[in-house]
């Protein structure tokens, strides 16, 4: 058992520190969801395909966490169905009350952590060490806070470091970065629309869970207690695994944030590689594994200390670079119609083609 | 396509080929062997586990060729097709006989490397060179597939003779856009039978002998599947094809043609008779009887009233000259009005007639009816 002070700090604040941390880190996901919308819509126009994909990924995820609320709140799942544009989850048993508003907030919550969650557990294979829980010397609510935050920026700085130590030539770090890239294209509750014209904003996502909450306060409340007696009753015996219940939410939305960012690079390269012309398209999509080869071996042969943060480097300098001057020295016609001309149909009817 | 090929009055509508995607399956197996054989490479030669094989020199083939193995046993017993497992194990095999004989024991590792990429960049070109091989064309008429690298196939099902269409679009279709159409004939070309679990079902003496008790020889469905060769397999754009596909089965459809016919000839032959009985009326001759049916109550009252306005028009017909032309020119308005009538609705009939050649023909022959009718109208 441990001590602690009656004070109204340690009684009532300190339980709050972890959640509102959670909430900082979730808006800081919404955010870099949104800004990763935003790409894609931009890219939307010349890369439909693409944009499917990423849609297709999002709403599995969305399916996968709304047949996750129709299993733990038992009304099981007569149909599941994912497609490109939508998804259909039916249970078996229309149920009420709770049960229904904890099946709903699978499905309005789970997007942002279901998937996040399952890179987690294949980060710890792999950023093993990042993973350090809270120990806190006093119990208030700037103690707590720091706490949250420590756990989360070692966690970062381990997840950093695996980052730019990433060795491209084990085909596990390989596969851990197709895994984040692949998710970081898919975590988000909502795609970004079949019609190009739809609106993206983040307010549609926070209305929805706003409603949600609104709607049922007394469940948030009854909600509210049971985490302030959960925080008492571990402040007999550890504060710690209050607060890491906390950091394990906060884990999922850095690591939600980290494969987001990731795939930053990867919409930026796309929307560049459309100004150049079509011929040379794969040129800068092809440096990247012959630049990072070819430093490799490279390195081989002149031995240096940190060979893949050095290859990493020339890796995306060499692609950085191959770009700029391919958009300067091979770029596509600017005067390009909004329609492709080949399917513009001509007055006599036939279908006329550009080079007609 | 060769013209001479092409019926008469046959038109392309359209001629398609797979989509590069389509035969993800078959590409599938090349990944796996460049995947499985860079991280058998890896695995044996640079990561912690590498001391593991360092015993013998022939284990990382041995390792390598297993899990390959592995996998097509897998892989055959999901898809029911053995083809997959044999192909493995000539890979397998293949590598095996190259080292043996060129006594590469010693760089084993590398040599799996090498070979993986090799034997898969050889499978992509077969795969690709077997989807270059199909076309297929879309007419007014039929549906032709053609396709075969070495023996040359070819299958055509009319419109008409299609019974059936079934439509597919995987996960990559709906995202690239394209999608399986089979068409199925009358008499069951495109359909097969698909069992479940049937690669683990094996019959002794009759009875189905079952994989753990509850796998293996299960029911037997009737499903459209078809050869690539005799289906529209990944066409793009699916939607687009699809829609023409069902449009053009639609409008082969002899009952629909028929019950178009049948209507459009109704509505031809009532307008034709109330001309007939106006004409009468204008010259004054007795109106002939309609042949449109009616209830038996009413047969026996109509001839009542049929005959009285008979015996009316009878003495306006008897009266003087003078008088006649004042009797009659408001009900000769009225008749010119109401046949004006009937031929604009029979010009509206026949602006959206039946779309069929026979149609066309009909309408042809109606016309010069029409022309003859114009002029005795004008008469």
């Amino acid at each position: 058992m441990v001590d602690f002070p009656l004070t109204i700090d340690a009684l009532v604040f300190a339980a709050f520190a972890p959640i509102l941390g959670v909430i900082a880190f979730w808006f800081l996901q919404l955010f870099t969801i949104e800004f990763q919308k935003r790409l894609l819509s931009q890219l939307r126009h010349h890369h439909e395909a693409f944009c499917r994909f990423t849609n297709y990924i999002g709403i599995l995820f969305q399916a996968l966490s709304q047949a996750l609320g129709y299993t733990v709140t038992r009304s099981g799942i007569s149909s599941f169905q994912v497609t490109v544009n939508y998804e259909k989850v039916e249970p078996k048993k229309e149920k009420e009350g709770v049960f229904e508003w904890v099946a709903q907030s699978f499905l309005l919550f789970g997007p942002f952590f279901i998937p996040a969650g399952l890179v987690l557990l294949l980060s710890y294979f792999v950023v093993g060490r990042g993973f350090v829980y809270p120990t806190l010397l006093q119990y208030t609510f700037v103690e707590s806070l720091t706490g949250f935050l420590t756990s989360l920026s070692t966690f970062a700085t381990e997840f950093g470091g695996f980052l730019i130590t990433l060795d491209l030539f084990n085909p596990l770090h390989v596969g851990f970065v197709c895994v984040l890239l692949f998710f970081g294209l898919g975590i988000r509750p909502s795609y970004i629309g079949q019609e190009r014209k739809e609106k993206i904003d983040i307010l549609r996502d926070l209305i929805h869970i706003k409603d949600h909450l609104i709607e049922k306060p007394l469940y948030i409340a009854v909600i509210i207690l049971i985490l302030y007696l959960f925080y008492l009753f571990s402040l007999f015996f550890n504060p710690g695994v209050y607060i890491g219940l906390f950091v394990l939410f906060g884990w999922m939305s850095l690591t939600a944030i980290i494969a987001i960012l990731l795939t930053v690079p990867l919409l930026l390269l796309i929307w560049a590689t459309d100004l150049i012309q079509p011929r040379w398209k794969i040129v800068p999509f092809l440096s990247i594994p012959v630049s990072y080869i070819v430093a490799r071996v490279f390195l081989l042969y002149q031995p240096m200390n940190r060979v893949e943060q050095v290859s990493l480097l020339v890796m995306l300098f060499s692609t950085f670079l191959v770009t700029i001057a391919l958009i300067k020295y091979k770029r596509t016609n600017r005067f390009k119609t909004a329609i492709k001309m080949k399917h513009v149909r001509v007055a006599d009817g036939k279908k006329g083609t550009s080079k007609k | 396509m060769v013209k001479k090929e092409l019926l008469k009055n046959e038109q392309i509508e359209r001629v398609l080929s797979p989509h590069p995607l389509s035969f993800m399956k078959l590409q599938t197996l090349c990944i796996f062997v460049i995947v499985w054989g860079v991280v058998a490479w890896w695995l044996t030669e640079y990561s912690e586990y590498a001391g593991l094989f360092s015993g013998n020199e022939w284990y990382p083939l041995i390792l390598w060729g297993l899990v390959m193995l592995l996998v097509g046993v897998i892989a055959s017993l999901v898809a029911i097709q053995w083809l997959i497992f044999f192909l493995y194990l000539g890979v397998f095999l293949g590598g095996a006989g190259l080292v043996f004989w060129q006594h590469w024991e010693s760089s084993i590792p590398l040599f799996i490397f090498i070979y993986s990429i090799a034997v898969a960049i050889v499978g992509f070109l077969i795969v690709e060179l077997y989807r270059r091989s199909h076309k297929y064309v879309v007419t007014n008429l039929r549906i032709i597939f053609k396709g075969g690298i070495l023996t040359k196939r070819e299958r055509t099902i009319r419109y008409d003779k299609i019974a059936d269409i079934d439509a597919k679009q995987g996960i990559l279709g709906q995202i690239f856009g394209f999608g399986t159409i089979i068409p199925v004939s009358q008499s069951g070309f495109g359909l097969g039978s698909d069992k479940t679990m049937a690669a683990g079902g094996v019959e002794v003496g009759g009875t189905k002998a079952r994989l753990f008790g509850f796998a293996g020889g299960g029911r037997e469905v009737q499903t459209p599947i078809a050869r690539s060769y005799y289906e529209l397999h990944g066409v793009y754009p699916y939607k687009d094809v699809k829609l023409l596909v069902e449009d053009l089965v639609q409008s082969h459809v002899p009952t629909q043609y028929q019950r178009e016919q049948v209507e459009f000839q109704k509505q031809q032959v009532d307008i034709q008779t109330q001309m007939r009985d106006l004409l009468h009326k204008q010259v004054g001759g007795k109106p002939r009887k309609r042949v449109t049916q009616q209830p038996v109550d009413d047969e026996e009252e109509e001839p009542e009233e049929e005959e009285a306005a008979q015996k009316v028009s009878r003495r306006k017909i008897i009266a003087p000259a003078a008088p006649v032309e004042e009797a009659f020119e408001p009900e000769q308005v009225d008749i010119q009005q109401q046949m004006k009538e009937l031929l604009k609705k029979q010009k509206v009939a026949r602006v959206n007639p039946p779309e069929d050649e026979e149609v066309e023909e009909e309408e042809g022959e109606e016309e010069s009816e029409e022309g003859e009718e114009g002029k005795e109208d004008g008469k």
